[in-house]
């Protein structure tokens, strides 16, 4: 094929990458941006309202009066961090059985895992609110155990930490055992072998061989919690009380039930800016490595 | 020596069995409750009976809500996945600076907590004075499922021998009839597979939708958030969701068997099993 009509096909190939391009600049930067203007006072909803910069609102929120939304940003934080540890640790078994004994069924099982968030996401929210509710699942057999008077209901199990992050940690532990369980696919088994045949004990070879080599998936599981997580404000309309409502709960509540939306603008930018730094962070790990391809392109 | 001795092959199988029930447990009680005779979800059970599912169906909020969003969802994953082609075949052809740059930008949705995407589209909206609409859904659910359809599809675009392209190409195609008759074909698994992880998430989703849908027009999940605390439509919910809950699991097995069956025939079992770690690995971003 001559070099000219090569050129010209990569050239015209890369073009496409345009329309979708421009589809995220208008949709996801472009409304970055107004949120940030709202965030300053530069616009407003309310029409006729002058619009002056100002940063009353950034200020009233980082040092002002606005301490129980700094209280609700720093309690979600700690559910969220609670929540992708736990949920980290509950997962690498999950993975280590996959990887080394359902050796055969490895991946029907993982999809066993993995089937159920492909229900509605509400649905399974709704049915935990059936589960724990004051007349809900647990509480009835309780009584019909007569491990409780019946009527008096355990007062923790909904509208609570508790059930929030029960909920949270439910919907994200099998996707933390995922990047774990590729990890351990990908590990090379002669090392462990080596291992074992220069005499160390199984927990010695997991301890030392096993583990280590397994923290990167360990570190992307994680992450894969926290993210997401920070943003959640679905869950605790369903098994929250109010004092376990969530900063994406706030953020809801000044765009339609309490409208403030020069307040929530803060509060929207301040959710984006602290994912973007802790993507930052953690980014790294997550292995989506789309650059490189498989037959090394020049 | 095995990595795993007998005791704790015998534990992990215990906690690994136990936590499937403990996954599975919610979508069970639903199941067990929409064929309850009683109003009010609660033990003990009070005899079987079909008539939530008849009131169900008789109920046309509930059931146009589902309707619409298959629409928006259908809508949405067709739309999503040719833009996720096109961002691909894009990606492929560019380098250096301009291919970070690119995959940065197309990649922003999954980092972009959903709730301030939401927020700030219904800013959008206001400031060019249009009012919440259905199209506008669609592009909300479009721009956030992209990311997905690019990370299924681009592997697999990039797993293809550009020899066979070249090769039509040589032999006189034109360069869309070369992506047609070569290119296309040989990715439909993972078309498949982006159009159904596009739909799921679209059907499903609730933060951008609840911002952005007329008041008239709720979408499912919106009518679940409205109706679940009335408990008057519980019953109706639940028995809705059943079906819900049936239809997805069943959608799952028959994309996973036909995906399998599809991938053997192209590439091979042993590809087929690299691109199902693949494409996985990209639900776990998809849940917000």
């Amino acid at each position: 094929m001559p070099r000219e009509r090569r050129r010209w096909l990569r050239f015209g190939r890369g073009a496409f990458v345009l329309p979708p391009l421009l589809l995220i600049v208008v949709l996801v930067l472009v409304p970055i941006v107004f949120i940030a203007l709202y965030s300053v006072g530069l616009r407003t909803n309310i029409p006729g309202q002058p619009t002056p910069f100002s940063l009353a609102d950034w200020k009233d929120f980082l040092f002002g009066g606005g301490g129980a939304f700094r209280g609700r940003f720093v309690y979600s934080m700690e559910i969220t961090l609670f929540v992708s540890v736990v949920t980290t640790l509950a997962a690498y078994p999950l993975a280590y059985f996959l990887s080394f004994v359902a050796r055969r069924h490895r991946y029907a099982l993982l999809l066993l895992l993995l089937a159920p968030f492909f229900t509605s996401y509400l649905l399974r929210v709704i049915a935990w609110q059936i589960i724990l509710n004051n007349n809900g699942v647990v509480n009835s057999v309780l009584w019909s155990l007569h491990l409780r008077p019946r009527g008096n209901a355990v007062s923790w199990l909904i509208y609570s930490n508790f059930s929030v992050a029960l909920v949270l940690f439910y919907t994200w532990v099998p996707f933390v055992a995922l990047p774990i369980f590729v990890v351990l696919e990908n590990m090379d088994h002669r090392l462990t072998e080596a291992a074992s045949d220069l005499g160390a004990s199984r927990t010695a070879t997991f301890m030392k061989v096993t583990l280590p080599l397994s923290l990167p998936g360990v570190v992307a599981g994680f992450v894969f919690v926290l993210i997401p997580t920070t943003g959640e404000f679905i869950a605790p309309l369903f098994v929250g009380g109010p004092n376990n409502q969530l900063f994406g709960n706030s953020i809801q509540a000044f765009f339609s039930d309490s409208p403030d939306w020069n307040y929530g603008s803060v509060l929207a930018l301040t959710l984006i800016v602290v994912v973007l730094l802790l993507m930052l962070v953690f980014g790294r790990f997550l292995s989506t490595d789309l650059r490189a391809g498989p037959r090394g392109n020049p | 020596m095995k990595l795993v001795g007998r005791f704790g092959t015998l534990s992990l199988n215990l906690y690994f069995w136990l936590f499937v029930a403990f996954l599975f447990a919610p979508l069970v009680v639903l199941v067990i409750f929409s064929m309850n005779n009683s109003m009010t979800p609660t033990l003990p059970l009070s005899g079987f009976t079909t008539k939530w599912f008849h009131q169900a169906f008789s109920n046309g909020e509930l059931t146009g809500a589902v309707v619409r969003s298959a629409a928006i969802a259908l809508t949405t994953a067709v739309f999503a996945t040719a833009l996720g082609i096109m961002a691909s075949i894009g990606l492929m052809a560019l380098r250096g600076r301009a291919l970070t740059f690119a995959i940065a930008a197309l990649l922003l949705p999954l980092v972009v907590p959903y709730i301030s995407l939401a927020v700030g589209l219904l800013i959008l909206l206001q400031t060019f004075g249009a009012g919440p609409s259905l199209t506008a859904v669609v592009l909300g659910h479009a721009v956030i499922t992209l990311p997905f359809a690019i990370l299924v599809l681009l592997p697999r675009l990039r797993s293809l021998d550009p020899a066979m392209n070249e090769a039509a190409l040589d032999l006189g195609a034109s360069a869309f009839g070369a992506f047609r008759l070569i290119t296309l074909p040989l990715i439909v698994p993972a078309l498949v597979s982006s159009g159904i992880i596009c739909f799921v998430t679209s059907f499903d989703e609730f933060a951008i939708a609840s911002f952005l849908a007329p008041s008239g027009q709720p979408t499912y999940p919106i009518f679940l958030y409205a109706s679940a605390r009335t408990p008057a439509l519980l019953p109706d919910v639940i028995a809705i969701g059943a079906i819900v809950i049936a239809a997805s699991l069943l959608l799952v097995v028959i994309a996973e068997a036909g995906r399998r069956w599809a991938e053997r025939r192209l590439v091979g079992a042993g590809a087929a099993v690299q691109s199902a770690l693949a494409e996985a690995s990209v639900p776990l971003i998809a849940h917000r």
